[in-house]
């Protein structure tokens, strides 16, 4: 009863009630959202640089040098002569060298030539189908599978570049070998195939610019015909590549290597865990300052819940003097006022989960476009939420101390005299 | 029935209310007049368990509620005196039935509905039920406040100048629900006003002085 009248109170002036919620929900909202965006982002990044302890590349940016080989989110610095990164990739503290040829995109989604390590890195096992073997055979990512309704045997053209309104390559198709299972790392929103086609593709050297025109010794006929050409392989001389990620067996290499290659060569390494450090402390400004501005909102919110409470006090003391006449305890009083409280709180909480995720959704789907990067809405964080709801509560519980002590020493004979 | 025994009261050291002593049989009335100021919404609320006494002893179906501590009084209040005021006050957010049940749940446990709805019947607002009080005339909400006295049965009904902001109309109505309901429920009935309309209606009178 006690509970049914101060659910019943505080719809007796909804716009009091929901200001305060309103003010609630965005304030959870916006952490939730923050808490799980930032973990699962970080998820993200840290799972994909698991076993790669350092990325060769063209000089430049060491940070977009790791954000294009390893995340796939930005263009690539440049490309490395694959004659002379191979020198370095054969070095005995190399434990594993995988390299990355960067080559066109299929609606978007970037093709990329490598080796099966590449695939075993992200413990991408095959589903269906086999590994690419020949040049032009791909496996592709669960997701791209799934988005693009792309069944083994299927064949597509690529387009040039990493717009997917680039030029289209259409004198050799993709044909679709393998599909591989989802992983929740970048691989599943690739495409593989071997380094050899994407040299192919564009015509043999990278240093023709831009291969798609004017090669006399490519004719522009159906597929059959390519067959008949001998396909590139990897030994292919004076060729170049975009990328190698690196795993040491010496870690020593992870030390000095970055020095070495910088004085020795027109290459550069960068380690993806001092990169992404980098970021994260970059976000880090951003997410902080959201985080304040949440907090600033949810004490905002524990004020108007205070004063509308104690606004409302004034006119309830009739109320109140009357159910102690009842017989109601000045317990029962104070219980009224707080259940008040924490009721609007657990409903600002609820709402604000709930708008927190939706929010996340969105964001998710936007991300999805852009950097082919996705958040689960549905995951749930127990101890940052737990923590969040305990606070909500207990702003709830500040809110109504004043108010409901104010109840709880209410002077009845006074009250009632004064009416 | 209630009765009291050299009640003193004083809300400073230097003024002292001596309140006569009074006794009412179940089922009677009594009325209790003064000019203002004399203190007769200070004894209705001394009768009533909201205010201590000094001294004395109040009676009421053999118990001395002088002598209770404060929950006790709390809990005696609920069961066993019904209270009208001059102006009524209700739970706004609730409607007139659920303020019925609230009284009663408050002071037993149990909501009673359906003496609720007697109550509302007998003094013919049974069709309000499930408005709000405010949506309510002054008149409808006093009979609302007499039905809310009667909800857990009490031994007796203090009424504190309940006629005063009604009509003539309306005094008479409510005086005339008072007064049978609290025959019907054998209640000891205490109207403390000092409204002339219903003074010579009354034989038992004690005059605050």
């Amino acid at each position: 009863m006690i509970a049914k009248l101060a659910w019943k109170n505080i719809w007796f002036k909804p716009l009091n009630t929901i200001l305060s919620v309103i003010l609630l929900t965005s304030s959870v909202a916006i952490i939730t959202t923050l808490v799980l965006v930032e973990k699962q982002f970080e998820e993200k990044f840290s799972s994909n640089i698991d076993g790669v302890d350092l990325v060769m590349g063209a000089q430049g940016s060491p940070l977009q040098l790791i954000l294009s080989s390893v995340y796939q989110v930005d263009s690539p610095t440049g490309n490395i002569s694959y004659d002379s990164a191979k020198v370095w990739m054969q070095h005995p503290f190399v434990q594993k060298a995988i390299p990355l040829a960067f080559g066109d995109n299929y609606r978007g989604y970037k093709i990329l030539g490598t080796n099966p390590d590449y695939l075993d890195k992200y413990g991408a096992k095959i589903a269906d189908g086999k590994l690419f073997e020949k040049n032009f055979e791909v496996v592709i990512g669960s997701d791209i599978a799934k988005k693009l309704s792309l069944k083994i045997g299927d064949e597509f053209f690529g387009s040039h570049g990493d717009a997917a309104e680039g030029e289209v390559h259409d004198h050799y198709a993709y044909k679709v070998v393998g599909i591989a299972k989802p992983t929740g790392k970048v691989v599943d929103n690739l495409i593989l195939c071997t380094i050899p086609s994407v040299w192919q593709m564009h015509g043999g050297h990278n240093e023709t610019e831009n291969p798609a025109h004017g090669e006399e010794d490519h004719v522009h006929v159906e597929g059959e015909e390519h067959q008949e050409e001998a396909d590139m392989t990897l030994d292919e001389p004076g060729m170049e590549i975009t990328a190698v990620l690196l795993k040491f067996r010496n870690k020593m290499g992870i030390v000095t290597w970055p020095r070495i290659i910088a004085q020795n060569t027109k290459m550069q390494v960068a380690s993806p865990a001092i990169e992404v450090n980098r970021l994260f402390s970059l976000f880090g400004i951003g997410i902080s300052a959201l985080q304040y501005l949440a907090y600033g909102i949810m004490l905002i919110s524990g004020i108007s819940i205070f004063i509308a409470l104690y606004n409302t006090l004034k006119e309830r003391e009739n109320e109140f003097a009357l159910m102690r006449v009842n017989g109601a305890k000045r317990l029962q009083l104070l219980k009224v006022v707080m259940i008040e409280s924490l009721l609007l709180c657990v409903v600002g909480f609820i709402f604000g989960t709930i708008l927190g995720r939706v929010g996340l959704s969105m964001l998710s789907n936007s991300a999805e476009e852009d950097f082919k990067m996705s958040f689960n809405p549905y995951e749930f964080i127990w101890e940052k939420e737990g923590t969040l709801f305990l606070l909500t509560i207990f702003v709830g519980f500040l809110a109504a101390v004043i108010p409901a002590v104010k109840a709880y020493n209410l002077n009845i004979s006074k009250t009632l005299a004064n009416a | 029935m209630i009765s009291t025994k050299n009640i003193t009261f004083s809300y400073t050291k230097d003024q002292i209310f001596h309140m006569p002593d009074l006794y009412c049989e179940a089922g009677s009335t009594l009325l209790i007049t003064g000019d203002s100021g004399k203190g007769k919404t200070t004894y209705l609320h001394i009768l009533a368990g909201l205010l201590k006494p000094k001294t004395g002893e109040i009676e009421i179906d053999k118990t001395d509620i002088v002598s209770l501590s404060e929950k006790s009084t709390d809990k005696f209040r609920g069961k066993h005196i019904g209270v009208v005021f001059q102006k009524s006050h209700f739970i706004g957010a609730l409607t007139v039935l659920e303020n019925l049940e609230m009284a009663s749940w408050l002071a037993t446990g149990k909501k009673h509905s359906k003496r609720a709805k007697k109550l509302l019947e007998q003094l013919g607002i049974e069709n309000q039920a499930s408005k709000l009080p405010s949506q309510l005339s002054i008149g409808q909400q006093q009979r609302v406040s007499i039905a809310r006295a009667l909800m857990n049965e009490p031994k007796v009904l203090l009424a504190d100048e309940p006629t005063s902001s009604l009509d003539d109309k309306n005094a008479e109505k409510v005086i005339e629900l008072l007064t049978s309901l609290s025959k019907e429920y054998k209640a000891a009935l205490l109207i403390v006003t000092h409204d002339n309309r219903i003074k010579e209606r009354f034989i038992n009178k004690i005059t605050l002085i």
